[in-house]
């Protein structure tokens, strides 16, 4: 190779470094404009809800987005409007109770239909299908099984539908967990001596907790946030959610929407923290690997 | 002595089928509760004249079922919900996907913004139709004074009141709530793929539009097809964002199907006739969501 030759070769590969480089500027430049967009449409509306529950009744429609000066009378006012204490008590309590029947009926299905390929796809697809329907279809025989069994506007009653409703998803969830345990690890604490319940217990839940978890915050939130079955079966404020509560409260005609928007707020709040400290677990591979 | 091992993993073989259908009892009685009694009690309550105080007064056949094939406004809400579902969740799946894409590569404030954008998606619906509310309010509404502001409107749209945009308008909040979702599962899928793959059509010279539509889009395809699935099955679901936004109104122009059956079941007291509703409804949903469901059993086997 001569020596002209050497350097056109490396004139040609810088050129195209060059053009590379500038490609990925565009590229970067394009795509940070198109993270800011997104940003913008899904941060806005959360912030406007902030916005408006710092504004005085007369300034909500005023057309500023930020109030002008910050009203924050607002928020006392919602907590002694509406009893959000008490809804906020009610809907925890709920969901804790709920997300406790879902993971106590999903966590051992999910490992043996997993680990004894028990009941086979038949029962996955069965499990999964039942998820397919609507939960309307469930409403009016759900609401006279609840009465039957006095049921109605109790947390239990509603923390049984819940966490009922819940299973499928839980079990779609734990499904890619189970599997990821290596069963070599059963199989030697088994040869240690362990036995079935002590293998369970000692070796295959801890190996689980992250899907345990994972799927403990997810149906957490479904239950609290879940509006249609809280609203049939619940008529007492004693055992309202919050969903039920605030809905009630923005039907109100002389609805007060500073006070509304801080009384959401402060309702959704729980969420916010609950996904902010735990963000590992919804955000991590396996949670979101279900589809695979 | 050849037949005594044969025996013992017999036993373990049986030992463990048992211990199976143990752990799996819970799942059956919860399935037994809260699908099949649904479905039987329901059937029955279909056939029945039956108020919600006052449960099956009369057996009446099919008479229910005659009467809601003939009621335009519950015809009407299955279309509508059709007409609702697949569209929103097309486009929900697609800028999902277009999110993980930017979100990808490397992107070191991606887990920021991937937990930023989890926001919309833990929202309670409810306060998610209030916060939508507020920005769609005719008088002084964020999204009318930022029209207004930008010059496309002189006069104020009452978006939530008018029979052309309410519809639209609940698409769009539910499209704030969902898309995060879609991105999400997205940006898991696009984790799982090959990079070798990617990386050799990049060395081939492929340009970036031609990657994504000849090797990464039929690889995604699949998982992307499932996320479209799951997303039209909850889409058939919507009640909260009918319920707190528009009512259903204005007339019936948001009335999806399960705020339809609601109102008759639960406003109206009709419950036999709400049954019969909701069984047709049950039927709708399955025979939308089956070819789905066999279009990607049939990707995912081409694929393996």
């Amino acid at each position: 190779m001569t020596n002209t030759q050497v350097t056109g070769l490396r004139r040609v590969a810088a050129g195209s470094a060059l053009r590379e480089q500038r490609r990925w500027q565009v590229g970067s430049l394009v795509r940070w404009a198109g993270i800011t967009l997104v940003l913008l449409f899904f941060l806005t509306p959360i912030l406007y809800l902030v916005a408006t529950s710092l504004k005085r009744a007369d300034e909500v429609f005023a057309g500023r987005f930020w109030p002008a000066s910050p009203f924050w009378q607002n928020w006392p006012d919602a907590f002694n409007t509406i009893d959000l204490t008490l809804l906020m008590r009610n809907s925890v309590l709920v969901s804790g109770l709920s997300a406790l029947l879902t993971l106590s009926i999903a966590v051992p299905a999910s490992y043996a239909m997993v680990r004894y390929g028990t009941g086979g796809k038949p029962l996955y697809s069965i499990v999964l299908g039942s998820y397919i329907a609507p939960p309307v279809v469930a409403l009016l025989p759900m609401f006279y099984l609840l009465k039957r069994i006095d049921g109605i506007d109790t947390h239990w009653g509603l923390a049984l539908i819940h966490g009922l409703a819940s299973v499928p998803i839980a079990i779609w969830l734990l499904d890619s967990f189970v599997r990821s345990i290596p069963a070599d690890m059963e199989e030697a604490a088994q040869i240690d001596g362990a036995g079935q319940i002590e293998t369970l217990v000692r070796i295959v839940l801890p190996l689980m907790s992250p899907g345990i978890a994972a799927t403990a915050i997810i149906c957490l939130i479904l239950s609290y946030n879940e509006l249609l079955f809280a609203l049939v079966m619940t008529y007492q404020p004693a055992t309202q959610t919050l969903p039920v509560g605030i809905a009630l409260f923005q039907g109100d005609r002389l609805v007060n929407y500073g006070q509304m928007a801080a009384a959401s707020l402060a309702g959704v709040l729980p969420i916010y923290v609950l996904a902010l400290v735990f963000q590992r677990f919804l955000l991590g591979d396996r949670t979101q690997g279900a589809l695979k | 002595m050849v037949a005594a091992p044969r025996m013992r993993s017999g036993q373990i073989w049986s030992s463990r089928r048992s211990r199976g259908w143990l752990l799996v009892l819970p799942l059956l009685l919860g399935l037994v509760a809260f699908s099949l009694y649904p479905l039987v009690y329901g059937l029955a309550l279909s056939f029945s004249k039956s108020q919600l105080g006052n449960p099956f007064q009369a057996w009446i056949g099919v008479g229910n079922y005659r009467d809601a094939l003939a009621d335009e406004v519950f015809v009407d809400s299955l279309k509508r919900s059709i007409l609702f579902s697949l569209p929103v969740s097309a486009i929900q799946v697609a800028a999902g996907l277009a999110i993980a894409i930017m979100l990808d590569a490397n992107l070191r404030a991606g887990k920021v913004i991937r937990t930023l954008i989890l926001l919309p998606l833990i929202t309670p619906p409810i306060m998610v139709a209030a916060t939508w509310k507020l920005i769609f309010n005719p008088t002084g509404g964020l999204l009318n004074n930022t029209l207004r502001d930008l010059g496309v409107i002189d006069a104020p749209v009452s978006f939530l009141g008018s029979s052309q945009w309410a519809l639209p308008a609940v698409a769009l909040a539910d499209t704030w709530q969902w898309t995060p979702f879609a991105a999400l599962l997205a940006f898991a899928a696009l984790q799982g793929l090959p990079g070798d793959v990617l990386d050799a059509a990049a060395i081939d010279g492929a340009s970036a539009w031609r990657r994504f539509w000849s090797v990464m889009l039929p690889t995604l395809l699949p998982a992307l097809v499932a996320i479209f699935l799951v997303k039209v099955v909850i889409s058939f679901k919507i009640f909260d964002l009918v319920y707190a936004m528009t009512g259903g109104g204005p007339g019936f122009d948001t009335n999806l199907a399960s705020f339809q059956i609601y109102r008759v079941g639960l406003q109206q007291f009709n419950v036999g006739y709400a049954a019969a509703q909701t069984m047709i409804f049950g039927l709708v949903v399955g025979l939308v969501t089956l070819p789905i469901i066999i279009a990607r059993d049939k990707m995912v086997a081409r694929w393996i």
